[in-house]
């Protein structure tokens, strides 16, 4: 009877332990959804003529993903957008916003399944657009822009067409707004006030020095002077080839159009040194390189920190904060393929009304009364006109409305509110003209023949990357350490394949 | 703790000179340190909970300039009155959570030991090949997508409750292990005697069976309590429809936004979303509204594992 009662616990261990091996098993296949792949081929369903009357087309339904908090009003304004369309294209949507954090993970399966969604919000960072239009997710749209789509290419800035092409054809509609990068110092203005500094004269790491050191013995020990977490690197004005996370770029000081190891260069090195010395002395957190986030924002206990800006930026930093940012560039805007792939909406490969889609994306792009309802909401209800462009939010719009405005459509259709300056969307437009276009503009990367590679020195990038780069560690002893090892991983391939596509890319593009 | 200095206290009254003692029993001094020892692993166990409760209760301005302090310097209800205000979500999902909790765990109660109790019965003739059905599914998945398409293309159960309960409503695991609890606490030579009584195989199962294997009923229907009640991954899938959206996920997705806006701060400059999810002591206060409910249902369950699971009813 005991014998067989330990043989018996043995294998329910035995099955127990089978469980949570296949259970492993099962993350790994959530990781990556080897599904189907849908070819890219047009979907056969031309029941469409060419006019735009809305009378000779049959009413359809269009399935589309936002990415976004779920919102509680949408049913009604999704309504009042549904007349709008029926009018004008019959057509209605359906749409379904999936919350940031959970777009990636569901737009993946939602496309694997083979599901005939028509829309989908798709970006550089989130739903990725590259590796899915790669993957045949979508459908190439040239034709469809070309029919259905001219008012969005009259009011589109062509750079972002060219920007988001993969092999030469455009799987998605960019939206239109800032288009360059650019980043800044932002300072806490009460200590540019008290100290009386001016802060047009900062540009570079090394010219923060004094204004550091300043607040450091000026000011008590719980306000951190520099406040940047793990994820803080000091500028360098090379042209990525894979997000400021992989260390391999083109200088954009040099025009050889040269991909080099970031971590040799000359820049690199001076920029580490300084910010060792600031390390020491005591302008970071001492626990800067664990430091996931930092809510220095929250607590107004710190002096300066690194974002990215756009025009007006400092009115929502100071306003989000409830006390005044300011902020002074690093670098002149630059134009990078991310930048022009940084919010979009593509057409499903399984889709089956393209060309309804193509239409509703034009309306949506080029239609400011739509525009702005699925931004706003329904005037009266959830905002209200105080003259033709201008609008004053109501209650009902932070209960219950609340839209993600640069990830819905051309956002110089949209009405300002009555604090923005006047000159908002001019002042976008012009930050776009003054941008230079980065050397690599409108290349796109395809990491396949180098993937593991790629993968494993991402890998020793986030173990070195936060020590090296927030001056936690010695950048002479640990930095050679950190080459050594890409180089083992196989650095010089990758950065070989890139010089590779980038001069194939170059000679097919000149 | 109290047991011990009762029994020095009584020692003390009744036998002033001499110690009576129990001859197995470990020393006073020994006994005290074991349970002292005990207590400080038990207060391991139970303190990150009683710390995210301390949290919950503090002023979010001193949090942000004090940090976490076991001790808050300024207490406040805010977080809870906000979840009380803002709260018809909460409830919702708290609805929704209980509701899918208790169908669900009534569901796999019957589904599971009905067919393990099948398979444990030697005299069935397809015992082998269903016991290998129910074994199979543990080592081999269809995987993620497969399923997705199952749920949502096949039975259509998108954005319904069933979504929530069908896929985890029948769980190998459990069917193996309550197999073996049948088999080795319900000898045949019950099931024998049932038939020779005239009982019929329903009512073998009904009256003799189930009263008999409670503790594995039991332990069973704890796990699958605890499994409805924690999962969050099935409504990430199949909901979109807030109103059924269940609590964890909530609480996940919150989780999930956090990740997000620590990964991406730089890319979505221009909407604020960290404005639109709730302050540090708010999550604190939705953790412990989530969690708070099925610790209480844990001692209800106690009982039948204290019994443990080999309660038999024949000598052999």
């Amino acid at each position: 009877m005991k014998i067989k009662k330990i043989a018996l616990l043995m294998v329910v261990l035995l099955l127990a332990f089978a469980t949570i091996m296949a259970g492993c098993g099962d993350n790994n296949s959530k990781e990556n959804s080897n599904g189907n792949k849908p070819s890219g081929t047009q979907s056969s369903s031309p029941n469409e003529t060419g006019d735009k009357t809305g009378d000779k087309l049959d009413p359809v339904k269009l399935k589309v993903y936002l990415i976004g908090g779920p919102q509680r009003d949408l049913p009604s304004v999704q309504e009042e957008m549904n007349k709008y369309l029926t009018e004008k294209i019959n057509a209605t949507v359906d749409i379904t916003m999936i919350d940031w954090g959970d777009y990636s993970k569901r737009l993946p399966v939602i496309t694997a399944s083979g599901e005939n969604y028509d829309i989908a919000f798709t970006s550089s960072w989130a739903f990725d657009y590259l590796p899915n239009a790669n993957r045949g997710a979508f459908l190439p749209i040239n034709d469809l822009l070309e029919k259905y789509g001219q008012d969005i290419k009259k009011e589109l800035d062509p750079r972002f067409l060219i920007g988001s092409q993969v092999n030469g054809k455009n799987y998605a509609v960019p939206v239109n707004k800032e288009l360059a990068s650019q980043w800044v110092w932002r300072f806490n203005k009460q200590y540019v006030d008290k100290y009386k500094m001016d802060i047009t004269k900062i540009r570079t790491l090394e010219d923060l020095e004094p204004y550091l050191k300043q607040i450091k013995e000026g000011e008590p020990a719980d306000i951190t002077p520099l406040a940047v977490p793990k994820g803080f690197k000091p500028y360098m004005p090379f042209d990525f080839l894979l997000g400021d996370e992989f260390p391999v770029g083109i200088n954009m000081n040099s025009s050889d159009g040269k991909y080099v190891n970031i971590l040799e260069s000359e820049e690199l090195k001076s920029s580490l040194k300084t910010i060792r010395n600031y390390y020491q002395a005591g302008y970071l957190r001492k626990d800067v390189a664990t430091l996931e986030g930092i809510d220095n924002i929250k607590t107004g206990k710190w002096f300066a920190d690194r974002e990215q800006t756009q025009p007006y930026a400092e009115l929502g930093w100071s306003r989000s904060a409830g006390y005044d940012i300011v902020s002074s560039p690093m670098q002149d805007p630059v134009i990078f393929t991310g930048s022009a792939t940084g919010s979009m909406h593509a057409i499903s490969a399984n889709s089956k009304n393209p060309e309804r889609a193509m239409m509703f994306l034009n309306l949506l792009n080029t239609d400011k009364y739509l525009r702005n309802l699925i931004n706003y909401g329904i005037e009266g209800t959830h905002y209200k006109k105080i003259s033709e462009d201008v609008i004053e939010d109501l209650p009902a719009m932070k209960d219950g409305y609340q839209m993600p405005g640069f990830a819905l459509g051309n956002l110089f259709l949209t009405y300002s509110h009555k604090d923005d300056p006047t000159d908002k969307w001019e002042a976008f437009k012009k930050f776009n003209d003054s941008a230079k276009v980065a050397p690599s503009f409108g290349f796109n990367f395809n990491p396949g023949p180098v993937k593991t590679e790629v993968a494993s020195i991402s890998a020793i990038v986030k173990e070195f990357y936060p020590p090296i780069m927030t001056g936690a560690v010695d950048p002479d002893e640990h930095l050679p350490k950190a080459i050594a090892k890409m180089k083992s991983a196989g650095l010089d391939k990758v950065i070989a394949e890139a010089q590779k596509q980038f001069d194939e890319w170059k000679a097919t593009n000149q | 703790m109290n047991n011990l200095s009762e029994s020095m206290e009584r020692t003390l009254i009744h036998s002033p000179g001499k110690k009576s003692r129990d001859i197995n029993a470990i020393s006073p001094l020994w006994n005290f340190i074991f349970n002292v020892g005990i207590c400080l692993f038990a207060l391991s166990c139970i303190f990150p909970f009683i710390f995210i409760i301390i949290i919950s209760f503090t002023d979010e301005k001193s949090l942000a300039i004090n940090g976490f302090s076991i001790l808050p310097k300024v207490l406040s209800l805010d977080a809870y009155r906000f979840l009380m205000r803002s709260g018809e979500q909460m409830a919702q999902s708290l609805g929704v959570t209980l509701l899918v909790t208790v169908i669900g765990t009534v569901l796999t109660l019957y589904l599971v030991s009905t067919y393990a109790y099948a398979i444990s019965r030697k005299n069935f003739d397809q015992r082998g090949f269903f016991s290998f059905l129910a074994f199979f599914t543990m080592l081999f998945s269809g995987g993620l997508v497969p399923s997705y398409i199952v749920v949502t293309q096949v039975l259509h159960l998108r954005d319904t409750l069933w979504a929530l309960i069908l896929p985890s409503i029948l769980n190998a695991f459990y069917i193996i292990v309550m197999r073996t609890f049948f088999t080795t606490t319900v000898p045949d030579a019950i099931i024998e005697s049932a038939k020779i009584d005239g009982a019929t195989e329903f009512g073998i199962y009904t009256r003799i069976v189930l009263p008999i294997s409670l503790p594995g009923i039991a332990t069973i229907g704890l796990f699958s309590t605890l499994g409805f009640w924690n999962d969050w991954f099935n409504a990430l899938l199949y909901i979109d429809n807030p109103n059924l959206i269940p609590l964890q996920t909530l609480l996940i997705r919150i989780q999930n936004n956090m990740d997000f806006i620590v990964q991406n701060s730089s890319k979505v400059v221009s909407y604020d979303i960290a404005a639109t999810l709730p302050t540090e002591t708010v999550r604190m206060a939705m953790v412990v509204l989530a969690t708070l409910p099925i610790a209480l249902a844990y001692p209800f369950f106690q009982k039948y594992f204290i019994q443990g699971l080999t309660i038999g009813s024949v000598k052999e």
